[in-house]
């Protein structure tokens, strides 16, 4: 039965006795080869400490709630094997550069926020056809790789371009970048051939809170744990920006 | 997006090993020291030609040849091939070019970064040396 050392990032910012963020350390016992670090953080919440807070559902790398930073990389806790980090010491902190809930739980309300304001649904102008809308295969590859981000915000919180303006939560937030997650997003949309909201959702991006506050910095694809591009979505967004001005073309 | 054999999956480097990272903030740090050294060279160029005889021009272009500015110089020339090169892969990536392959057009114009050094350095260090350019 092998032992694995946890070194949690703890913080409640609400506790008046201490407030201060500080790591405690925890072994962690499993039985056979495999433990991911979600199942590690439950069973310290099991028998260490049930005030351990933490954010899962899926437990398959599908929802995006449990995005960390582990042993110095963003990862999702359910998909990260201890096995795979090759290490006994395994470091659990909640993702940097966003305003801290407790322990390993952020606000991600500013990143809803943008992402809800590049209106990331489908837009039909034309009447409905009677049966599906049609998209040929050729089509459908356009949008393989965007289709599979979850939201968990490793890209929104590795972003220079996010820390410098609008990581934490503000009155001003309507001025902030959006982020490569949001952006992401107004690609999927923008590159898909149903799609038809180009004109109204191009003034959400196409402007200075938008794609030019990108740097092709490139940490979005560094953090990824789906191991996505979006720095290639919004440099075809910065593309697209110019061939509608140019050449006035809906999409 | 192909994904990762399960044995390497999600195992990253980190942000600290990140090369665009550190290409960008580089980046941006050139071309702030460019901008200032453009200023400085101005004014003094500029400021050195006002007097009698040209007596100060002629000091200020002495005081250039010392070593202490010879070193600057190369140092400028680090700052310059590096804004120019990375520069470069930024324009190529704002057109579409190479986004998946950015690293490695880092690491290539690194390389061109270092060979043009390597010219200026011996220029440079001939003439600390020897006291005489490297065509004479």
């Amino acid at each position: 039965m092998p032992d694995i050392k946890f070194r949690v990032k703890r913080q409640d910012p609400g506790d008046n006795n201490n407030p201060e963020a500080h790591w405690e350390e925890y072994t962690v016992h499993y039985e056979g080869e495999n433990l991911t670090v979600l199942e590690g953080l439950f069973y310290i919440q099991e028998k260490f400490d049930g005030s351990l807070s933490f954010r899962f559902c899926c437990r398959a790398s599908v929802c995006g709630s449990c995005a960390m930073y582990i042993n110095g990389a963003y990862r999702l806790a359910c998909q990260t094997n201890v096995k795979h980090l090759d290490t006994d010491l395994i470091t659990v902190a909640p993702m940097p550069h966003l305003p801290l809930v407790k322990d390993l739980v952020v606000n991600m309300d500013e990143f809803f926020a943008k992402y809800e304001y590049v209106m990331p649904w489908l837009v039909r102008h034309s009447p409905d056809p009677e049966k599906e809308i049609i998209q040929s295969p050729k089509e459908r590859k356009k949008i393989d790789m965007p289709v599979d981000c979850i939201l968990c915000g490793s890209c929104y919180s590795s972003c220079p371009s996010v820390w410098s303006l609008g990581a934490s939560l503000g009155s001003k937030s309507e001025e902030y970048y959006l982020g490569p997650a949001a952006l992401l997003k107004a690609y999927r949309f923008e590159v898909d051939s149903r799609d038809e909201g180009g004109k109204e959702r191009i003034a959400r991006w196409n402007n200075e809170r938008g794609i030019y506050r990108c740097h092709t910095i490139m940490n979005c694809v560094e953090a990824c744990p789906k191991e996505l591009n979006p720095t290639e979505g919004i440099q075809w967004l910065k593309r697209a920006a110019v061939r509608r001005k140019l050449f006035r073309k809906a999409k | 997006m192909s994904a990762k054999p399960r044995e390497t999956a999600n195992v990253g480097a980190g942000l600290w090993k990140a090369t665009g990272m550190w290409a960008w903030l580089l980046f941006r740090i050139s071309g702030l020291v460019l901008v200032f050294y453009l200023g400085a060279h101005i004014i003094i160029i500029s400021t050195a030609q006002w007097g009698s005889g040209g007596e100060t021009f002629d000091f200020m272009m002495e005081t250039f040849e010392t070593p202490l500015f010879l070193l600057l110089d190369l140092a400028l020339v680090v700052a310059v091939l590096y804004h120019a090169l990375n520069g470069v892969r930024i324009i190529l990536m704002d057109c579409g070019v190479g986004i998946h392959q950015h690293k490695i057009i880092f690491w290539s114009a690194m390389a061109v970064v270092v060979i043009c050094f390597a010219i200026f350095a011996w220029v440079a260090f001939t003439y600390l040396l020897t006291g005489e350019g490297v065509a004479g």
